[in-house]
């Protein structure tokens, strides 16, 4: 068995980014705690084969997503990934006549979305389907590489690239349509036009 | 480029993810394209927030008890 001791000492630093990932995978902190668990022991057991020097943290993500396929496959919904395809919404912000008022409105979109909450900006992520969510987290938190993330979730970087891009704009659409709900910004066409 | 296809780009542009000369002509289409500039403004701030808003503190006893957890492997 490997030595506890030297795991824990270089692993003990990535605990607190693999908790925040697995709260916002599981969405709950019972869950969370199990899979930050199940991700150590899992790792702790493949210690002794570990080799890849120097990406001891894209390991320990890689085995904290399979953890997670394996506790929640049951739960898992499986997203549909050719939903919503190309840039509609970007088409509808930028149609001709309406330029000015578009970027106008995402200006104010931006600041009123920076002075959200946290809490609102942790549900519009936790709402987002399974493996976009993973990608976005991925990328945006912990700021893996396009090639890492792919090694961590086992697909094409092509893949990682289609989640990462509609996972992003699913939450643009998420936290903007938060701001005009909340009143933040003024709704982009008057009401019963 | 245009606009339909800086905006593919902006997402690779973002995260530093492409070739010199693309990034070249994002840079430049943005430089002279409010609207592009303020959508890659939205995706800045959206990135930005995600990344600050993200950080849960670890429960105070977690670590205690996976150092038990592994004690106990070790055991077996």
């Amino acid at each position: 068995m490997a030595d506890q001791a030297r795991f824990e000492e270089m692993t003990r630093e990535y605990m607190p980014a693999l908790y925040s990932h697995a709260l916002r995978l599981t969405r709950n902190p019972a869950d969370a705690e199990d899979l930050v668990q199940e991700t150590y022991l899992r790792a702790y057991r493949a210690f002794p084969n570990y080799q890849e020097a120097g990406a001891l943290r894209a390991w320990l993500f890689r085995i904290a997503t399979n953890a997670y396929i394996t506790m929640y496959r049951a739960k898992q919904r499986r997203p549909d990934e050719r939903d919503l395809d190309g840039m509609e919404e970007w088409a509808l912000h930028g149609a001709i006549g309406g330029l000015e008022a578009a970027a106008a409105a995402r200006t104010a979109e931006a600041e009123a979305i920076d002075a959200m909450p946290d809490e609102d900006v942790k549900r519009a992520l936790e709402d987002l389907p399974d493996v976009f969510r993973q990608a976005v987290l991925l990328r945006d938190v912990e700021g893996f590489s396009y090639q890492e993330i792919a090694d961590i979730t086992e697909v094409p970087i092509g893949t990682v690239m289609s989640r990462l891009h509609r996972g992003r704009r699913k939450l643009e659409e998420a936290l903007s349509d938060l701001a005009v709900e909340r009143g933040l910004v003024p709704t982009k066409e008057p009401a019963g036009a | 480029m245009d606009c339909y296809e800086i905006r593919e780009q902006l997402y690779a542009y973002l995260d530093g993810e492409t070739t010199v000369w693309r990034r070249r002509a994002v840079a430049r289409h943005l430089e002279g394209c409010p609207p592009c500039l303020e959508g890659y403004t939205l995706k800045v701030t959206v990135r930005r927030v995600v990344a600050q808003r993200c950080q849960d503190p670890l429960p105070a006893d977690l670590e205690s008890r996976i150092s038990a957890l592994l004690a106990a492997e070790a055991a077996d």
